[in-house]
């Protein structure tokens, strides 16, 4: 067992000391193209060099005249000085002594020959400035410094598109660092115009580069999660499979669209994988069998900020029309069949021979319209991969029958408004639905454990939850966070915890006025891994629990005054006044301060 | 041959070989010690420098070490010089001579160094 130990521990070593000798690999590629700048300015530095030498060598040669009229030849450094001040074109005149003709003479070539030469050595440096390679290797240093100096956990995004931004932004929300990569350089560029409250370190190149992976900090000891965000399937699995050999202990999420993608990036550790139409196919599941669960599941992931959406009632029995058979239409027919509910595909170029229960046809057709028989069906989904195909069978479905659940696919952010216009009863957009998902596993792991057991407690379990989040922080998601009851994140609590009858509800109390309850909510509490979903005001806690709050960035506050101030702890539970001061506690009356 | 070769070994012994020209003689005789030679000492090796730059490799680096502090020690002879000529009211003295050649003679021995990379080099150069 040990010597296993020992071995799997020489592999870890070996595989760091491979990731940091491909991010030297990267750098020395940087310094490579500061190099052969240095090599192009060799010809402009020569030419300046031998332009001055000849200058001022013929002005040291060339007889001149003092003051007097006495024969007189100007010294090195003279002829220095007059040229360093002619060639600059700054013209002090002519010194020390007036100039003679043939001094003049000289100068006047040596004028022509400085400005050609230091035109020439500025204009080559200016283009080297502006030089593609030279940006590119002037950015990856910037980049590689900003990443190595990162002191606190952080996340590293390949894939900086829609998706990508949604998820930075619900990341910065929580206070949280991130690098990104992305092949498009105008994204990058846009990084420095989003309004983040933390720096955030972008590089324009190609994350299956696994080199430039460790320079984005694969290889650095903060990172804790690698999220491929990508449009490109194949760039997405090289990145899970460069995190899974080089940094096997870091978590790992990837965005696919294939079952076949999804199980081949398997077999590198185990990344978590998000496909956007399998789970809207899962999420119009759990809204046909409890619309409450699936209210509250899509609240909590919409991140801090988010609004409760409205709860539709998809109807749980008739026909379903869906159009379009491509990704999204398998996924959505193969779950709408799975929960018994007849489904009647339209499309009008299927790869492969036509299934049961499946139209051929374009749906501008009225011929087709008129065969998918929609004023006889209940549900109907708009699913191509075109928003104004999608938004046109919305707009001709509700004319034939208005009364139909409506589910479209918006696939471009321009298109938001139209579709927020029409007033689909299910919106599919695939990059929230990724963002939101990436967003649930990554902010707290406990999150992730309140939604994946949530739909199991039932619809009505999930209807009077959300409706004990709205009385107490309204409709808008307030703050969500994690708390341990540990002597070290809890200083003020363990006495109390330890007398056995510590119950939430006496915990969650304002600490201005016991009457009144905090604002928030327990969402979870994991003891020795046993969870428990939304715990009652009787719930005992126990020292070590770990609590899932929602509420009021005041109530997080308030809290943590609760749980590290003794004083305020005793009132909260007991309603005692303690003295907060050692002195006043030895004069006042003798009070216990732990509850039996 | 390499015309780049040539180039680069043109300049490297003409700056030794302007450099030894220049410190040659008895060290407190400025009339021994030509003015134009350390001009042209100083212009060679500021080229060979330049003609460096940008050398990958470890006798490269070497390479553009040595020129840089040939550059170094004749470009302070040369300030000497000056300060000598111009600014002193004591004029090209024996010290002051001294202290210029001397000066020098440690670019020379900077120089020198340079050819041996040159001559080692070349040595080691096997053809296929």
């Amino acid at each position: 067992m040990a010597l296993k130990s020992l071995f799997r521990r020489n592999e870890q070593r070996r595989s760091r000391r491979e990731a940091l000798r491909l991010a030297a690999a990267s750098a020395a590629q940087a310094s490579a193209t500061i190099f052969l700048i240095m090599r192009r300015m060799r010809a402009p530095l020569i030419v300046l060099i031998g332009i001055f030498a000849v200058t001022v060598l013929g002005l040291t040669l060339i007889p001149g005249q003092d003051a007097d009229g006495r024969p007189w030849r100007m010294g090195f450094f003279d002829a220095f000085y007059v040229m360093s001040y002619t060639a600059s074109t700054i013209g002090f005149g002519e010194i020390p002594y007036p100039f003679t003709y043939s001094q003049r003479m000289w100068v006047t070539i040596s004028i022509y020959l400085t400005v050609i030469g230091w035109a020439y050595a500025i204009g080559s440096l200016l283009a080297l400035l502006q030089d593609r390679a030279f940006r590119q290797a002037l950015a990856l240093q910037h980049f590689t410094r900003k990443v190595a100096r990162l002191r606190e956990p952080f996340l590293l995004i390949a894939g900086y598109g829609q998706t990508g931004q949604l998820l930075g932004h619900s990341i910065d929300a929580l206070g949280r660092r991130f690098v990104v990569l992305d092949l498009s350089a105008e994204r990058i560029d846009g990084l420095e115009l989003d309004s983040y409250n933390a720096d955030v370190p972008g590089l324009a190149a190609d994350a299956r580069d696994p080199g430039l992976l460790s320079v984005a900090g694969l290889d650095h000891p903060c990172c804790e999660a690698v999220v491929a965000l990508t449009d490109d399937e194949e760039a997405n699995l090289a990145v899970v499979m460069a995190a899974a050999l080089l940094r096997p202990e870091v978590s790992v999420v990837a965005r696919v669209t294939t079952r076949t993608l999804a199980e081949r990036m398997q077999a590198f550790g185990n990344p978590s994988t998000v496909n956007p139409f399998d789970r809207f196919g899962d999420h119009l599941r759990l809204a046909l069998k409890a619309p409450a669960s699936y209210q509250l599941l899509t609240w909590l992931q919409s991140g801090p900020g988010g609004t409760l959406p409205t709860r539709g009632l998809p109807p749980r029995s008739g026909r379903w029309v869906v159009f379009g058979y491509g990704r999204l239409g398998r996924e959505l027919t193969r779950d709408l069949r799975a929960e018994g509910l007849e489904v009647t595909v339209v499309e009008p170029r299927p790869d492969g021979a036509p299934e049961a229960a499946m139209i051929v046809g374009d749906g501008s057709d009225p011929w087709v319209m008129a065969q998918a028989d929609l004023d006889r069906a209940v549900g109907f989904v708009a699913g191509t991969d075109n928003d104004t195909t999608n938004l046109s069978l919305v707009a001709a479905a509700r004319r034939s029958n208005p009364s139909l659940f409506i589910g479209a696919r918006q696939n471009r952010p321009a298109s938001a408004p139209l579709f927020a216009a029409m007033d689909v009863d299910a919106l599919l957009v695939p990059a929230e639905v990724i963002a939101h998902e990436v967003y649930a596993q990554l902010s707290t792991p406990l999150l992730w454990r309140f939604l994946r057991e949530m739909p199991a407690h039932g619809d009505a379990w999930a209807a009077q939850l959300t409706d004990r989040l709205t009385s107490v922080c309204g409709t808008q998601l307030q703050a969500l966070w994690k708390l341990r009851l540990t002597p070290e994140e809890a200083p003020a609590l363990p006495a109390w915890l330890a007398g056995g009858n510590a119950r939430l509800g006496q915990l969650l109390r304002n600490p201005e006025d016991r009457d009144e309850p905090l604002h928030a909510v327990a969402l979870l509490v994991v003891r020795d891994g046993q969870a428990t979903l939304a715990p009652d005001d009787d719930f005992v806690l126990a020292p070590g629990d770990e609590l899932l709050l929602a509420g009021w960035a005041a109530a997080r506050r308030a809290l943590g005054t609760i749980l590290f101030v003794d004083a305020v702890r005793e009132y909260v539970v007991t309603g005692r006044r303690v003295p907060t001061s050692w002195i006043w506690r030895k004069l006042g009356p003798a009070v216990r301060t732990e509850v039996p | 041959m390499n015309l780049e070769k040539v180039v680069f070994g043109f300049f490297v012994v003409l700056a030794a070989t302007l450099n030894f020209g220049f410190f040659i003689g008895d060290i407190e005789n400025p009339t021994l010690h030509n003015k134009y030679e350390l001009f042209a000492a100083v212009v060679v090796n500021l080229i060979a420098t330049v003609l460096k730059f940008g050398d990958r490799t470890q006798i490269g680096a070497v390479h553009l070490a040595t020129s840089l502090v040939a550059d170094l020690q004749l470009i302070a002879a040369t300030l000497a010089f000056g300060y000598a000529v111009y600014v002193s009211s004591d004029g090209l003295t024996a010290a002051a001579t001294a202290g210029i050649v001397s000066l020098s003679g440690g670019a020379l021995l900077a120089n020198v160094v340079s050819v041996v990379l040159l001559v080692v080099e070349t040595v080691s150069f096997h053809r296929g």
